[in-house]
């Protein structure tokens, strides 16, 4: 026979969590109700804190909060008497419907403005509620092109969008291997199914045809379950491509390294374009040889930049991890933010909208210019660079501006 | 007696005028929940709205698993069918998504039933059966996620009108109208399923369920009678999907097809009581809080648990430590073991 | 006592499912031969290799070259090792206790960090980590049996379901609580690329191949040479009809539960070096490992090797017939094929 007090328990624990942390949630902020003017301004950070991409999402969040940390120590906001910061944190678990609850949860307790969320979908979702919210939303990391073109008049992205990553891609491939003499003729693709790696492949292809490469074999995968990509490279072989593009996340990336090394096609190049393996501090440590000479254009924090490397020296000791980009691009965020306050000197919704559209902000990644948002909310000066592991390390390699060292072309695999 | 046994005792066709009793609790709710998006704060809100589109996922779950005794373990392709089919509509039609939820119930049920039909006319069974409907849901996933039709991975954003309007379903951000619509809809779902059991149809339903052969010894015509069971489950289902798309403004097909949806499913009928009116409302109102007060809970520790604050993760392990309790100390479910402890209490007032 | 699966008072499974009623005529855990079940076996297996003979002809016919085929034939049945090594535990575990358990893939995680602590502070080979982790597998597994599922034993098959989905999520989240967002990885030492019939594989794939072929031996073994096995098949049969005889039931529930666990430890261990290691890693596996082991036959260990080496051949083939679908839509549809038409599983015997 079944215990009698389980039915009232299942139903009185929630109950009672609620009544223990519940006193805390809606006015957790204090005083200052609709982000008034109060002492403390809260920011809301909307990140996959836990789940498949908990790596990034714990070290966006990380970068935001070094943000506030740095402004708040600065003497916060001046305009506003120096009001100070504070950084909400919410785990989207990079799940839309998550994050759409507690970025309104965010919104109803006093956040100024939304920064997040790494995950496309997460974020258009996001996006439609600071919309109708009518609360701003900068987006660090998303690459769907499709976000800003709903006609949302809130929401602006830092990082470049798909469009810009591929044509920026295909241009670097093709100045590059020019300049080394052995220029790109033939490029095999091979992509990420989902929204990125295939919009990442039209726009690269388009403009790789436009300057005169051929696209050959375009092989897509699903990255949820891909396990090996010998056939798959193999095909690449056969095919005769002296370039091989890639376009996917960091276990694909890996993966596909291996398999190049295994098989061991005569390619050029292993190119990523805004692969999510091939630029990070992990991968030439996880394939080792595998990974010598792989190039990858993508968003970039600037290692030439002091203020760079402070953040990233500050960022190892505080958490004792090689920051990410995506960490330095959330830090941003919180600064358009921050920065926007400043110039509008209030808290108000669409006042901070506004001025955060007329932003024009030093920036602390490899940009064309300082951080400026156009119409559609894109951040104009973004731009991706190239980079190369070189014995062991990611290193900036073109355009010559942000070089730490010249690129090696051609760069075959097992070199 | 087994739990087995004891649920098959439970879920018979109740007396009478127990069908009457609980429509008027239906009404009763309904007319309790009317004033509540007035009295909440906003952020709680969205909260109870999502507690009713479990709800609605999960009775429709309840129609074909609980009471039809066929476990479905890939209800996430009706709910996927009608949030496509709808927003579908809505955007490359410009049809209101009202009638596309209608659409989106047809063709669900029609889905269902189809799927239905193969995995009973090959005679499937348990586990089998409910690894046939996974994996017809997956495959959805997987063809949405390469077909132009719709617009692959990518999926849909429902476009934001200029000024809310009830014939787009589309109201001011936080609207009560968004927790009245799902109110209704959750009722409607209840009282369907309440007629449908009381009436020969779903008789049949509970009949085929406890004796398949002896139904069939009867005449009760066993496969139609598990179609038109499964096709009912699939067209409530589908108005969650539906609902959902219009509420969240987004869909691709991993949040349509996921397996995730297929759990979320089954999570509130069982948490709540399987094969009973009750449990998938009970269950939602117990589950849709329950993640966001674990995390609460870990963002604002007590005094004494301080040190567990912003360990990424450890709301997820507080949230399926509860999830495994609860399924273990309360098999029958919430409802079902108040209704259990009840039925004793009289039992021992009276012995018979 | 009923059998656990018979939820809602739906009838005992019949002949399609693979813990039928009658033990003498349907053997769920491994083969106990009979000349009959041998001939339909050969009978079938000709057919499947008929139809694999005809699947190359095709992938031939549509990618043109032969490289390109042979390349995804090795790599199809070297995967498809891996998936079969994953699927043993797991068909051990369905088929004797009737769950449905998706926690199989949570578990191999935990082996893989396992892996990746022995080899990242003691320096050991990674295949070491063996000693270590199939032990400390088998007790977690005993553990979680009796203290948490063994409570959830004639409950409904969704009570069961959430349960172990619940552990899923409990263990993935430790990990990440424990190690971390961060990828690890593992490498084998002196791994590297060796020539099959034109095609390349690594040597890491062809041990782990060959170990998956060692461990199947190794507990159809068990299972057909051993008290334990004769114990554990006669649980599987018939659990009623065992206790009966004498056979201690609950001992043999949470012995299957932390061998199938073992399996995973073991799995764990030699998929190491092929995969990033991330709490996640493990749900990787969980859906191909379920289509595996209804395609081998709930229970039977032979029988998810072979159907992990055809599934492995049909995402590597499919992937060629059907450029710009995802491989795993061929995986259902086979699946979906073989549910249908032979539920007990291609290699199970029709009662």
């Amino acid at each position: 026979m079944r215990k009698r007090w389980t039915p009232a328990l299942a139903v009185a624990l929630p109950v009672v969590l609620a009544a223990c942390g519940g006193s805390a949630p809606p006015g957790a902020t204090g005083s200052d109700e609709g982000g008034g003017t109060g002492d403390t301004i809260v920011i809301g950070s909307l990140h996959p804190l836990s789940g498949a991409a908990a790596a990034d999402g714990q070290q966006m969040d990380n970068g935001a909060q070094l943000a506030v940390d740095a402004i708040n120590e600065a003497g916060g906001i001046e305009s506003l008497g120096g009001a100070q910061l504070e950084l909400a944190s919410a785990d989207t678990q990079g799940a839309p419907e998550v994050g759409q609850s507690e970025a309104q949860r965010l919104i109803q307790e006093g956040a100024v403005a939304l920064v997040g969320t790494y995950q496309s979908a997460v974020s258009q979702n996001v996006a439609a509620t600071a919309e109708r919210n009518q609360v701003p939303f900068v987006i660090d990391v998303s690459s769907a092109d499709e976000i800003l073109q709903q006609g949302y008049t809130y929401t602006f992205r830092l990082q470049p969008s798909a469009e810009v990553l591929g044509q920026r891609g295909a241009e670097y491939l093709a100045q590059v291997s020019e300049a080394a003499g052995a220029p790109a003729q033939t490029v095999a693709v091979l992509h990420e199914q989902g929204p990125f790696g295939t919009a990442i492949t039209e726009s690269f292809r388009a403009q790789a045809e436009q300057l005169g490469m051929t696209v050959g074999e375009v092989i897509t995968y699903d990255a949820a379950n891909v396990s090996d990509f010998t056939t798959q490279i193999t095909t690449v072989q056969e095919s005769g491509a002296d370039v091989l593009m890639v376009a996917g996340y960091y276990r694909d990336g890996v993966l596909v390294a291996n398999a190049v090394q295994t098989v061991g096609p005569e390619l050029d190049a292993v190119y990523g374009v805004a692969n999510g393996a091939f630029d990070t501090p992990q991968f030439p440590g996880e394939v080792g040889a595998a990974g010598e000479g792989v190039f990858d254009a993508n968003y970039r924090l600037d290692i030439t930049n002091p203020e760079t490397q402070e953040l990233a020296e500050l960022y190892e000791q505080t958490h004792g991890d090689q920051m990410r980009t995506a960490a330095v691009l959330s830090h941003e965020a919180v600064r358009v933010v921050a920065d926007a306050l400043e110039r509008a000197g209030d808290t108000d919704p669409a006042a901070l909208r506004d001025a955060i559209a007329e932003t024009q902000l030093e920036s602390l990644m490899a940009q064309s210019g300082p951080i400026a948002f156009t119409e559609t909310g894109e951040n104009e000066n973004a731009t991706p660079i190239l980079m190369q592991v070189l014995d062991g390390n990611v290193r900036q390699v073109y355009p010559e501006e942000y070089a730490e060292t010249p690129p090696v072309y051609p760069a075959p695999p097992g070199l | 007696m087994t739990a087995t046994a004891e649920r098959e005792a439970a879920a018979a066709p109740l007396p009478r005028p127990a069908w009457g009793r609980h429509l008027v609790a239906v009404a009763v709710l309904a007319v309790v929940l009317v004033p509540l998006p007035l009295v909440l704060p906003a952020a709680q809100q969205s909260v109870a709205v999502r507690v009713l589109v479990f709800a609605i996922l999960a009775i429709g779950w309840n129609v074909m698993s609980g009471f039809g005794g066929m476990f479905s373990f890939g209800h996430a392709a009706y709910f996927g069918l009608g949030a496509y089919v709808s927003v579908w509509l809505l955007v490359e039609r410009g049809i209101s998504p009202w009638i596309g939820m209608l659409v989106g119930m047809v063709v669900a049920g029609a889905f269902a039933a189809l799927i239905g039909f193969l995995a009973l006319r090959y005679r499937l069974k348990g586990a089998y059966f409910a690894l046939a409907t996974f994996a017809f849901a997956e495959m959805l996933r997987l063809i949405a996620i390469n077909s132009d039709l719709v617009n692959r991975a990518v999926g849909y954003n429902v476009p934001l009108r200029s000024e809310p309007s009830w014939a787009y379903m589309q109201f001011e951000p936080g609207s009560a109208n968004y927790f009245w619509i799902a109110l209704a809809l959750t009722v409607v779902a209840l009282v369907v399923t309440i007629l449908f059991l009381r009436s020969r149809q779903g008789r049949f339903t509970v009949a085929v369920r406890d004796d398949e052969d002896a139904a069939a010894a009867l005449g009760i015509p066993v496969m139609r009678t598990k179609l038109i069971t499964i096709a009912l489950s699939g067209a409530i289902t589908s108005v969650a999907g539906t609902f959902y798309v219009q509420y969240y403004f987004f869909v691709d097909p991993d949040v349509a097809f996921g397996n995730s949806v297929s759990i979320q499913a089954i999570l509130p009928a069982v948490i709540g009581g399987v094969a009973t009116i009750w449990g998938p409302v009970i269950g939602a109102a117990v589950l849709g809080p329950l993640n966001d007060v674990t995390a609460t809970v870990l963002r604002n520790p007590p005094p004494a648990l301080d040190f567990l604050q912003g360990r990424a993760g450890l709301d997820v392990v507080l949230y399926a430590l509860l999830l495994i309790l609860i399924v273990l100390l309360l098999p029958q479910g919430v409802y079902g073991a108040i209704r259990d402890r009840v039925q004793r209490r009289r039992a021992g007032r009276r012995p018979a | 006592m009923t059998r656990p699966t018979t939820a809602h008072g739906a009838p005992a499974e019949d002949g399609g499912a693979v813990t039928a009623a009658d033990p003498a005529t349907d053997t769920p855990v491994a083969a106990t031969g009979g000349r009959a079940w041998w001939r339909g076996a050969v009978g079938r297996t000709a057919l499947v290799l008929l139809l694999a003979v005809l699947a190359v002809a095709l992938a031939y016919w549509r990618s043109g070259s032969g490289v390109v085929v042979s390349q995804a034939v090795v790599t199809g049945i070297l995967i498809g090792g891996v998936y079969g090594l994953v699927a043993m535990g797991l068909t051990l575990i369905f088929g004797v206790l009737d769950i449905v358990n998706f926690a199989h893939g949570a578990f191999l995680a935990v082996a893989l960090y396992v892996t990746v602590e022995m080899t990242g502070r003691f320096g050991v080979h990674p295949y070491l980590a063996l000693l270590v982790a199939v032990p400390v597998m088998f007790l977690l597994g005993a553990a979680v049996q009796r203290g948490i599922l063994s409570f959830s034993i004639g409950q409904p098959l969704e009570n069961q379901l959430l349960i172990t989905l619940g552990l899923a999520l409990l263990i993935d989240n430790l990990l990440l609580l424990v190690f971390g967002p961060n990828p690890r990885s593992v490498a084998l030492p002196g791994d590297s690329g060796v020539e099959i019939l034109g095609a390349v594989a690594t040597v890491s794939r062809l041990l782990a191949f060959g170990v998956a072929l060692v461990l199947a031996a190794l507990l159809y073994l068990l299972l057909q040479r051993t008290r334990l096995g004769t114990a554990i098949r006669a649980v599987a049969a018939n659990d009623t009809g065992a206790q009966l005889v004498g056979i201690d039931t609950r001992r043999i529930y949470m012995l299957t539960f932390a061998i199938g666990t073992a399996c995973a430890g073991a799995a764990g261990v030699l998929v190491s070096p092929l995969v990033t290691i991330e709490p996640t890693t493990g749900e990787l596996f969980n859906i191909i490992a379920f289509v595996v082991v209804v395609l081998g036959g709930m229970g039977n260990v032979v029988g998810a090797l072979v159907g992990g080496l055809l599934i492995g051949l049909t995402e590597q083939l499919g992937a060629l017939y059907l450029p710009g679908q995802s491989p795993l839509l061929a995986v259902f549809v086979v699946f979906v094929l073989v549910l249908f038409l032979r539920p007990q599983g291609l290699f199970g015997s029709k009662a």
